[in-house]
């Protein structure tokens, strides 16, 4: 079943949770990646990804799907990861860096990739990229999502979002070209 | 415009898409079944939510017209004060308007009748002040003494 078809389904009331799981099950993984890109934290990424879901859940009902599914997904995304961030550094946590150095230091696998001098100037290049600019890059980059897309789902411009993309990569470069 | 072609050209360094590309692979390493594990959680809190009882949002009605209406209270307080007070005086002014309209419609005669009848309650009246009157001044100079 399309996206469509399950949201309608849901709307309607009908089998309501077996079609929230699909477009759960569906969309999990790129949600939670995209996430987890810009918190860099496993454990902030799941407690986000989770609130995400949670909100899709309750406001579904009033999606009028003028907007792709994907989109107003990731915008709700988009809006927690940066309500998220933005709490943290309320409470006065140095988070940038602390989630950095959990992330070098605790690998999640049993085949930890080989940190390179390379690999970590870029992470770092990351943590210090301004939140949206990150979420913009990460969705450009990996995603491959096209700047209309982008710029819907945070709420900015084309112009802006390619601002963005361009500044973060910008950044990245220079940061690596450093000795 | 160098800018925008530097915005239009999206080509990145070889070095940067190396790190990339494994900066990918290191953020997609999860524990084995967290998507099955998370798909329980999200759920079990969703139906946690449900069951709870949501508060009731408490709406204070008018709040933002709350000044625009003290204001109109009192606008009405001030004009229904103003036209009761207007009116009773109204009232009393026609009235002796009517009074004294009467009392030139009355005939000479009648009118001197009434004060001479009443000269003597007059006289009276008139001596029981000066008494009162002189009592006072009596009073008063003994102090002074």
């Amino acid at each position: 079943m399309t996206d469509q078809a399950l949201i309608i389904q849901f709307q309607n009331g009908e089998a309501k949770e077996a079609a929230f799981t699909q477009l759960l099950k569906r969309h999990r993984e790129t949600v939670f990646f995209q996430i987890k890109k810009t918190v860099l934290d496993h454990a902030d990424a799941d407690d986000i990804a989770q609130a995400v879901w949670i909100k899709v859940w309750n406001k579904l009902d009033g999606f009028k799907q003028e907007s792709t599914f994907s989109t107003w997904l990731f915008r709700v995304a988009y809006n927690e990861t940066l309500n998220f961030i933005a709490q943290k550094k309320r409470l006065k946590t140095h988070t940038t860096q602390n989630e950095l150095d959990h992330s070098l230091e605790h690998p999640s696998s049993q085949n930890a990739l080989k940190e390179t001098t390379i690999q970590i100037k870029l992470e770092r290049a990351i943590a210090e990229l301004p939140e949206k600019q990150r979420f913009v890059f990460m969705l450009r980059y990996y995603e491959a999502f096209d700047y209309e897309k982008i710029a819907s789902i945070t709420g900015t411009t084309v112009g802006g979002a390619k601002a963005n993309y361009h500044q973060a990569v910008k950044k990245m470069t220079l940061i690596l070209e450093q000795a | 415009m160098n800018d925008m072609n530097d915005m239009e050209n999206e080509s990145i360094s070889k070095a940067l898409e190396e790190a990339l590309k494994s900066f990918e692979a290191k953020t997609k390493q999860v524990p084995v079944g967290y998507f099955d594990q998370f798909e329980m959680e999200v759920m079990q809190k969703i139906k946690a939510e449900g069951q709870t009882p949501q508060k009731a949002r408490i709406v204070n009605l008018f709040l933002n017209q709350r000044k625009y209406l003290v204001a109109a209270s009192l606008l009405f307080a001030i004009a229904t004060g103003y036209l009761f007070f207007t009116k009773a005086g109204n009232t009393t002014t026609q009235i002796a308007k009517v009074e004294m309209i009467e009392i030139e419609t009355l005939p000479d005669e009648l009118i001197e009748d009434f004060v001479n009848n009443n000269e003597y309650v007059a006289e009276v009246e008139w001596n029981s002040a000066i008494e009162t009157a002189g009592t006072n001044f009596i009073s008063t100079n003994h102090y002074k003494d």
